[in-house]
Order: structure tokens, then C-alpha cells, then sequence
């Protein structure tokens, strides 16, 4: 599904180069839930982003679904975006002005989907997340749980074969991150490949795979490697 | 086009969408009616004056004394006629746009006591066509032998036969004709009835549409050949084109020389007559047109002022747009349909706002009913306006990189 | 506190340059189209001579013959000699007068100014107590010479100073039309704002004429009106003896009572009068003759004219607009400080506090605007006098419109702050606070 070969990212300002991702190999088969995890200033964000098309990579190859995105137009791209790729973000970033039905309207109106189309992919989107009932109301009026469970529909409503999620649960309640990481598994146990930044290494262990991002590099995780840093934690 | 929740997000917002609709609803009341008194105005100032304004002047004598003015006036005319470049010269009672002269009520049978019209009078030689230039459209200009000379101050002076009208008045005494030629008009004082032999195209009165009686549009005159025994006596001359400025000097000397203790009362070409007569309007017209300018300005400063605030306020909402697949383009079309849907909104209630105005107007000031053609201009143009306003942060709304939906907090 | 204010207030325009001089600017140029054209308007509908001007009166009577007579026909402005002759004759007022204009030529003798035209009106001596007109030398002449129409004339400052410099010339003799008059006065400078004696014949802002003669001394010399001459019915006989004998109305007429209630006694007489003339088979129309006061008349005259009132129409519409505007930028303004003002309230600031802070700050502006707005509407005045007045200056702006134009400037940015304060007042510390 994903595969980046000696992906390269450097940020140039006047006097300083900053090297945020170098030859950076990874593969993601359709399918996986991986976890990224990693300490800050890594470049987890970074990966993630380019992943998610919306920054472009300095050198390297990067194919998205079989398809080349280097040297992709901004069009394209956003096209690409719209359709293979769904996010979520820490924040929830739902848009304020806009009540729940029409917030997970926005990707399919970019998608061109006549209004019958959309109106049965909102519908089951937030039914699979179980607030149907407050289609109408506001996200303010939410509580965070919830926010991020419209976030996961609005993402899942133009059936993306990829899933983005960066910190999903960061500003969650342990109660209420354990019922979006139950979501996910079941999303992920439905076809959708899953891609999460965390730092949390409770739920990096959900995963099946975990891939850790230090100074710009990525390295797999063995089973032993991940249950030596979760002891690691855990003592200290 | 996701026109349903872009009007909710808006409407989120409301204080921003009513000034912005109010600021273009009063504008464009204003503008519409401007619009249409600085059309009015100019149109006005503008008129034909039926002469030949780049080479007509007019320059008037005060004499001492009216003893054989008659013959004065006469050898006026021919040292005028003499100045090389000049092509024609005549005695006139009064000139166009001269804001000086008369008017009189005329009837179209003798036992009417209603006046049919008030046109101007124009008494003058049967130069005086010629010197005016003005279009004869039919019949036949005065002949020498029909000018009659006249002094009031004797009783029994021989009454005017024959009148050339302008069109205007022609249509305004025979509605119903098709030739107004051979047909008989009345001064209504007992006097005996006047024969139109001629009509020419266009004659504007001495003050063109009067300030006082909008009624009188300023283009129903008639002339009447006679010369008066008066001590101010008014010339008309044509000249050449391109010497007329020379002219009027060289006129000036030569009809000064002529009689001792004479003045020259007044020396001044069509242009400035019209210049003149037309001051008014024109002040009126390029105010209106500086306050116009200005509102237009106010607006598209305002729209861009909002819309800027707006980009700003939702910077991360524009991010996650176009995280969720929106294309530049995307996010250009989303701020311009806002746009016109705000300025659609202040377009219908500026409608009805300079309709409304338009109607105190009428009642208060005498202002014409405004045409809808006027106000339709005005809708478009500040439609045109609005949307070419929000293009500037519309297009930096679209440069906000995706990025910044994960980047900042 | 209100020092503390307008010092914040002050600082926080300077903080934002761009913002706080697009706002002054917007609010100074609204300010100044509208006081241009109110100054304009107040000044023609202003009072000439507010002494007196509720007892100078013009009586008007319907001349005309029934031709063309429709019912709420309004009366002649003008009157004919006969009645001219009649009502001086009668002398029923505290004082009256009659005027016409003249055309005519000056000759002052001087070897170095040649013959030159000049302006002038034919008049009684009353109208120089009437009208208030103020003498730099000597004084009008007598009645006795209106008796016997005497070569007498009362000259204007510029004529005075164009033809003797700063000497008197009482007692000079000056030719006019060809006839030596003797100079019995000369006049202060006086410009009526408007010009009420006058606004049928010359413009309501024109300078007052130069040449005051004997109104007897101009009939008798048979000088024709330069006017406004309106004959109906017969029209004229011939020469001017049937000028004189005609229906025609080119007279300006004016009367001056002792208290404004002797109205009701001068209109007795009018009407005794108008019944006297209609025995005589004259003045048929069935109307009644009018009587108006000054202010009266002006407005009969239509004096402020449909294009004056228009331009203040149109330059209010466009304060509004200024004002709609102004509100959203100060909207804009007060909406990025509440962060300034989640702190101030949670230090303890009362919502009162907070409103007068920054309905002060509007005040600033608008005090500002004020100061800029005056001068712009001193510039405008002056362009629309020199353009439209014949008299320079004759719209001026003075002491009254200079206090109208800083009292509105200021009254304008407060209420376009009023909203932008209320809702300053509404932002609620915590939130504010926390977003920090």
C-alpha cells in the first residue's frame, strides 16, 4: 500500500538545514496497523505528513496505492488524498461552524458525490460510530470521545484505503481512548490499513507492527525490542 | 457547491455578514440614484445647442444713446462681416445658454386663454440663421425685406408676420401634423397671428432647462426677424474654425473704434456661455462622482477587510480542508460563494433601500423616478466589485498548506 | 480614570498606525463631505438680518389677467408702478421702498480709467435704515430729493475705492449715463447672506450692486429694469410712458413695520387696497394677495435650491456608509484585544470599566477625525465657494459650523463604537485566559 524508498526531507531556512527524514525506507502492506512511535523532534510528524501527502518530500520515491506521487501537482495530489486517504488528527479538528452531518460532508463534496451518494455515506459513517442520533448538533456541544469519533466517521466516509491517525487519543480520558483504539481495531479488522503516530507505547502495543522514527530514521521493532521498552516504562 | 453549509458556517458569524450586507445595501442605494443624477446632469450640459458653439460668439455694445441705432447696427454687422475669418454676423435680441431674454405664451387660436407654450424668443436679422448655423429642416429662412425695424418707444409699430420654430415647438403647438409650414400661431396680446415659414432642427433657449419649472425642457423657441432700438445691442458672429479666439479681440477693437463713448459689455464665446450657464451642473456631477468613487472604495476595502479577518480566523480550518481532499481552487470558489451570497443579500435589501430613497427624493426635491436599468448597473457593478475583492485573500486562504492541520496544535 | 482611558486609548491607535488612520480617515472624509454641503445649505437658508427680519415683509398681489389662470396660481413676486406709485404714496408702513436694477455706464473723469459699466439699483432713501446697510462716508440722500428725483447717488466701497482710493468723496459729482450725480454717501461693506433683496434679477451670492440712485431720478430718465419683466394681458403701450401705465411687474417691493404683530393691521389695508383696484377693473384673478415675512419670502424664492438639498442628501448617505464601515473596523479592531481585555476583567475590571475604556477610545477617534474631517470641509467649502458664489467667500464656515462639525465628527465615532463596545464588554475572562 505504502512504500517510501530513501525518502529524504530537509528544511532550508537562511542558515540552517535540517535534516527531518533521511534515507528513509519503509513498506506498509494493505492491511496493517502500524505504529509509529518515536521521541518528539523525530520526525514522526514529519513521516506522517509526507505519508499523508500533505507536505512533499525532498528526495527519494514514494508510491501511494501503486501510484508514483513524486513529482505529483498540487491537484493531483489533493485528489489522491481525497480519496485513498482518511485522518485523524489529536486535536479532532472538526470545523466549529458546522454541525456533525455536514462536518463529515466536506471529503465527500471534494469527492463529487451526488447529494443521495453522500447523504447514505454520512448516515452509516456516523451510524458505524454510533452517534447517528446527534447528526444535527455541534461539535462544541460534544465531549472529546465523541469529537473524535466524528473525526474517525468523517475519515471513514469516503472509504479510504488508508487510515492516518496522529495521536488519536492524546487529548483523551483513558476511558474514552480505549474505546477509539477498540474502533480502530475493528476498522483495521475490516480491510482499512491503519497508520498511527502515538507515543503511548500501551497502544503502540495494540498494533501489529510497530516502527520506530529516531533522528530522521526508521527502524522496525522486534517483538523483544517492544516488550523491553514497555518494561522500560513501565519501571520508570 | 456546497452552498447550504457554507451559509450556516457564515451565519455563525453574523455580525461581520451585516455590516457587510448593510455597508453594500446603503451603498448601492446611493449609487444607483448618483448614478442616474450625474447621467442627468451631464446629459443636460451636454445638450445640442442647435448652434455652432466652437465658432459662434457673442459680443454686446453699450451705447450712450439710441439716436439712429438702426443704421448703428447695420455697420456694426458690416465691420464685423469684415474682419477677415469671420464667415457671418448679426443683431440678435438674446443668445443661446445666455441665461438672459424672454419668453412669451403663445396659443395655436386666437380665443384660447391657456397658453399652449412658453417658448423663447429669439428677434434677429435674416443673418442671423446663417451666422448661428443652425439646421433647417424645412421651408425657408427670412428674407432682407421681411425685417421689420422696431422702436417701442413709438406707438404703432408694425407687428411680426412670419416665425421660424424649432422643432419642439412645432410638435408642441400641431401635435397632430406632419408639416407644421403655413400654419398660424398667436403671441396672444390682440396681436395679429404669425405664419411659420421654416423649422430648424434644434434652438436651445437662453437657459437651456430652467431650475425653476422643470416643465421647460429648454428646446421650444421661435425667431422672429426684427431689429430693436435699444443702447445694449447684442452681435452674433461665426467664424472661421480655429480663429475665433483671435477674432473676438480683433472684434472688440473694431466695434469700439466704431463709436465713440461706447463700452463693450460682453465678449464671450458659446463655449463659455455654456460653461456658465452649466457651472451648477457640473460641480453637482463631479461630487457625485468623487462620493462614488469613495463608496466604492469603502466597500472593497471593507470586503477585503473582513474576508482577510475571516482567512485569518479559520486558518486551520482552510488546512483541514484541504487535508480532507479541497483543492486550491477549492478553497478560492468556497470564499467567493460566501462572497456573493453576502452580496446578493446587501444587492436585495440595497433595492429596495434606493427605491425607497428615490421616493423621498421624488416627494421632497422634484427628482425624477429612478430608471431600474440604473440600479440593475449598480448591482452589478458592486457584485462585480465584491467578488474582485475577496480574489486578493481568497487566493492566500489557498496558499495555506495542508500541513498545518497536523502541525499546529 | 478618564486620563487613564484617553491614554490608552491613544496608545492603542498607535499601535495599530494603518488600522487608526484608515479609521480617521474614513470617519474625516464623511465628516467633510457632509459639513460641506450642510454649510452650504445653512448659509443660504440662514437669516440675512435676523435684527429685524421678522418685521420686513413683501407684499405680493395677482397682476395677471385670467388667461391661463389655474386655482393655486401663486401671486406675482413683483409689482407694477402703479401700485408701486400707490403704496409709497399711502405710506401705511414704519417705512417701505421700491426697487429696480439698473445697467449702466460710469464715467468718472479720471483721464486713466476710461468708461466702464457697473451694476446699480434705483431705490428710495428708506431702504439704506431699512435694510441696515452700514456707512463708511456721509449718508444717503433726503427724502426731498426722492421728491424731486434729484442727481444724487450713494456708491459702493469697491466703486469708492476703484475710482477715489481711501479719500471721501462725498460731494464729488460722477457721470452716469452721460449726467454728473452727486455722491452722497458711500457704503460700508455688506454682503446679506443671502442676497434678499434681490434673487429675482442676480444670484442670491452675489455682491451687492455699487450704484444706489433716487428711483424717481431712474424713471425720470426713463432707465428700463434689468430684471425680471413679466407682462401679461395687454402688454405694454408703446414708449415708456405705456411701460409705466402697463400691467407689467418688475418692481421689488418691500415694507418694514414697527412690531411683527402690525401685520395683521398692514394686511387690513392691503386688502382695502387689492378691493380699491378691483372696482377699478384690475388685478382680477379671485385669489387672495399674500403678505410674507422675510423668511417667508426666501422660501417662496426657493432660494436653497433642489441641488443643494440633493448634495446634502446624497453627502449624509455617504456619513452613513463612513459610519457602517467605521463600526466594522472597530469591530475588527476590539475583537483582536480580547486578550487585553480577559485580563483586565479578571484583575478586577467592572463591565462599565470596560465600555468606558473603549467608548473613549472611539471618542479619540473621533476627535482626531474631527480635527482632520474640519479641515477637509474647510478645503471643500472654499472650492464649492469659489466655484458656485459670485461673491468670494460668500460660504464661509463659521463659529456655529466649526462647534456642528466637532460635536457631529464626535458623536459619529461614538455611536459607530457603541456596538464594538458592547460586545468588548461581553468577552468572558476565563475563556480568554485559557487560549493564552
Amino acid at each position: 500500500m505504502i512504500k517510501m524508498q530513501q525518502l529524504s526531507k530537509v528544511y532550508r531556512t537562511h542558515l540552517i538545514e535540517t535534516h527531518a527524514l533521511r534515507g528513509f525506507d519503509i513498506t506498509v502492506k494493505e492491511g496493517e496497523f502500524v505504529a509509529v512511535t518515536g521521541p518528539s523532534g523525530s520526525g514522526k510528524t514529519t513521516f506522517l505528513n509526507i505519508a499523508g501527502l500533505l507536505e512533499e518530500f525532498t528526495g527519494g520515491d514514494f508510491w501511494l496505492d501503486g501510484v508514483s506521487v513524486k513529482g505529483l501537482d498540487d491537484n493531483a495530489r489533493s485528489k489522491l488524498r481525497n480519496e485513498k486517504l482518511g485522518f485523524i488528527f489529536q486535536g479532532f479538528n472538526l470545523i466549529p461552524d458546522l454541525n456533525l452531518f455536514d462536518n463529515v460532508d466536506v471529503p465527500l463534496r471534494y469527492r463529487g458525490f451526488n447529494a443521495a451518494e453522500r447523504k447514505r455515506r454520512i448516515e452509516e459513517a456516523l451510524g458505524r460510530v454510533g452517534l447517528s442520533s446527534r447528526m444535527k448538533h455541534y461539535p462544541a456541544e460534544l465531549s472529546g470521545g465523541q469529537q473524535q469519533r466524528v473525526a474517525i466517521a468523517r475519515a471513514l466516509a469516503g472509504s479510504p484505503k488508508v487510515l492516518l491517525a496522529d495521536e488519536p487519543t492524546g487529548n483523551l480520558d483513558s476511558q474514552m481512548a480505549r474505546g477509539v483504539m477498540e474502533l480502530l481495531e475493528e476498522i483495521n479488522s475490516q480491510g482499512t490499513t491503519i497508520l498511527m503516530v502515538t507515543h503511548d507505547p500501551e497502544l503502540a502495543a495494540r498494533a501489529q507492527r510497530n516502527v520506530h522514527i529516531m533522528d530522521g530514521t526508521v527502524t522496525d521493532l522486534t517483538q523483544e525490542t517492544r516488550l523491553a521498552l514497555q518494561h522500560a516504562v513501565e519501571v520508570a | 457547491m456546497e452552498i447550504r453549509p457554507i451559509f450556516s458556517a457564515m451565519m455563525r458569524s453574523k455580525t461581520g455578514v451585516i455590516l457587510i450586507a448593510l455597508q453594500i445595501a446603503l451603498t448601492l442605494a446611493i449609487l444607483a440614484n448618483a448614478l442616474y443624477v450625474v447621467r442627468d446632469r451631464t446629459n443636460e450640459a451636454n445638450r445640442v445647442s442647435g448652434v455652432d458653439d466652437a465658432n459662434v460668439f457673442m459680443i454686446a455694445t453699450l451705447d450712450r444713446d439710441v439716436d439712429g441705432v438702426m443704421a448703428r447696427q447695420k455697420r456694426d454687422e458690416e465691420l464685423l462681416r469684415a474682419i477677415p475669418g469671420v464667415a457671418s454676423a448679426s443683431w440678435t435680441s438674446q443668445m443661446p445658454l445666455s441665461q438672459s431674454g424672454s419668453n412669451t405664451g403663445v396659443q395655436t387660436n386666437p380665443k384660447q386663454t391657456d397658453s399652449v407654450a412658453s417658448p423663447s424668443v429669439y428677434s434677429g436679422t435674416e443673418m442671423l440663421i446663417k451666422t448661428l448655423k443652425l439646421k433647417l429642416l424645412e421651408g425657408r429662412d427670412f428674407n432682407a425685406s421681411e425685417v421689420l425695424e422696431t422702436d417701442n418707444r413709438l406707438p404703432d409699430q408694425a407687428k411680426p408676420k412670419v416665425a421660424i420654430v424649432t422643432k419642439a415647438l412645432a410638435k408642441k403647438l400641431f401635435p397632430n401634423d406632419a408639416s407644421v409650414l403655413g400654419k398660424l400661431f398667436y403671441q396672444g396680446r390682440g396681436d395679429p397671428p404669425i405664419e411659420i415659414i421654416g423649422v430648424v432642427d434644434e434652438l436651445v433657449t437662453p437657459w437651456g432647462r430652467a431650475s425653476w419649472n422643470t416643465d421647460q425642457t429648454g428646446d421650444e423657441s421661435f425667431i422672429l426677424p426684427a431689429r430693436f432700438t435699444q443702447r445694449y445691442n447684442i452681435y452674433a458672429v461665426r467664424t472661421e474654425p480655429g480663429q475665433r479666439d483671435n477674432i473676438m479681440k480683433e472684434a472688440e477693437k473694431v466695434l469700439l473704434a466704431a463709436v465713440p463713448g461706447r463700452l463693450i459689455s460682453e465678449n464671450n464665446s458659446m463655449d463659455q456661455l455654456r460653461e456658465n450657464r452649466y457651472r451648477g451642473e457640473h460641480t453637482m456631477a463631479n461630487g457625485l462622482l468623487i462620493v462614488i468613487g469613495l463608496l466604492l472604495l469603502m466597500t472593497a476595502s471593507g470586503i477585503v477587510g473582513l474576508a482577510s479577518l475571516w482567512v485569518n480566523q479559520r486558518r486551520k480550518q482552510i488546512g483541514i480542508r484541504r487535508a480532507l481532499g479541497a483543492r486550491r481552487v477549492d478553497i478560492v470558489r468556497y470564499f467567493v460563494t460566501e462572497n456573493v451570497m453576502i452580496c446578493v443579500f446587501g444587492i436585495v435589501m440595497g433595492s429596495g433601500l434606493a427605491i425607497a430613497l428615490n421616493r423621498a427624493m421624488m416627494s421632497e426635491l422634484e427628482l425624477q423616478r429612478l430608471p431600474l436599468a440604473y440600479l440593475l448597473m449598480g448591482a452589478v457593478s458592486l457584485l462585480f466589485l465584491g467578488v474582485m475583492a475577496v480574489l486578493g485573500p481568497a487566493w492566500r486562504a489557498a496558499q495555506i498548506a495542508p500541513a498545518i492541520a497536523t502541525r499546529s496544535a | 480614570m478618564w486620563n487613564y482611558y484617553f491614554l490608552l486609548g491613544w496608545r492603542s491607535l498607535r499601535r495599530n498606525p494603518i488600522l487608526t488612520t484608515l479609521m480617521i480617515l474614513i470617519l474625516a472624509v464623511g465628516i467633510g463631505t457632509s459639513m460641506t454641503s450642510l454649510t452650504m445649505l445653512l448659509v443660504l437658508s440662514g437669516d440675512p438680518i435676523p435684527q429685524k427680519s421678522e418685521r420686513l415683509f413683501v407684499p405680493k398681489f395677482h397682476i395677471a389677467d385670467m388667461r391661463g389662470y389655474k386655482a393655486g396660481d401663486k401671486p406675482d413676486f413683483q409689482f407694477t408702478y402703479i401700485d408701486t406709485k400707490n403704496l409709497l404714496r399711502d405710506k401705511r408702513a414704519k417705512r417701505q421702498t421700491a426697487l429696480f436694477g439698473l445697467s449702466l455706464t460710469v464715467d468718472s473723469g479720471r483721464k486713466d480709467l476710461p468708461a466702464f459699466s457697473e451694476r446699480g439699483m434705483a431705490t428710495t432713501s428708506d431702504i439704506f435704515p431699512m435694510f441696515d446697510m452700514p456707512f463708511r462716508f456721509g449718508s444717503s440722500w433726503s427724502a426731498d430729493a426722492d421728491d424731486k428725483a434729484s442727481n444724487v447717488v450713494v456708491i459702493g466701497p469697491e466703486l469708492s475705492e476703484k475710482l477715489f482710493k481711501n479719500e471721501n468723496p462725498v460731494g464729488k459729482t460722477i457721470k452716469i449715463i452721460d449726467r454728473d450725480y452727486t455722491i452722497s454717501g458711500v457704503l460700508d461693506v455688506w454682503q446679506p447672506t443671502p442676497k434678499f433683496y434681490r434673487l429675482y434679477g442676480s444670484d442670491a451670492t452675489s455682491r451687492p450692486e455699487q450704484i444706489w440712485l433716487p428711483f424717481t431720478n431712474a424713471v425720470s430718465r426713463e432707465f428700463s429694469n434689468s430684471g425680471w419683466n413679466n407682462c401679461s394681458g395687454e402688454g405694454a403701450g408703446s414708449g415708456y410712458e405705456g411701460w409705466l401705465k402697463s400691467e407689467c411687474t418688475w418692481i421689488q417691493y418691500w415694507a418694514e413695520l414697527d412690531k411683527a404683530s402690525d401685520a395683521a393691521a398692514y394686511r387690513d389695508y392691503l386688502s382695502a387696497y387689492v378691493a380699491e383696484q378691483k372696482k377699478l377693473g384690475r388685478m382680477p384673478r379671485p385669489e387672495p394677495f399674500q403678505l410674507l415675512s422675510l423668511r417667508e419670502w426666501l422660501e417662496d424664492a426657493g432660494v436653497v435650491g433642489r441641488d443643494t438639498k440633493l448634495s446634502t442628501w446624497m453627502a449624509f448617505g455617504f456619513l452613513m456608509v463612513c459610519l457602517v464601515n467605521l463600526v466594522a473596523l472597530m469591530l475588527a479592531k476590539f475583537t483582536a484585544r480580547a486578550g487585553d481585555i480577559g485580563v483586565r476583567r479578571a484583575l478586577g475590571a467592572s463591565r462599565k470599566e470596560i465600555f468606558r475604556q473603549y467608548l473613549i477610545e472611539a471618542g479619540v477617534v473621533g476627535l482626531v477625525g474631527a480635527i482632520l474631517g474640519l479641515g477637509l470641509s474647510w478645503y471643500g467649502v472654499h472650492i464649492i465657494s469659489s466655484r458656485l458664489a459670485e461673491a468670494d467667500d460668500f460660504y464661509r464656515m463659521d463659529f456655529r459650523m466649526l462647534l456642528i462639525t466637532l460635536l457631529m465628527s464626535i458623536s459619529a465615532a461614538l455611536l459607530a463604537g457603541l456596538l464594538p463596545t458592547w460586545r468588548a464588554c461581553q468577552v468572558r475572562p476565563a475563556i480568554q485566559l485559557k487560549s493564552q
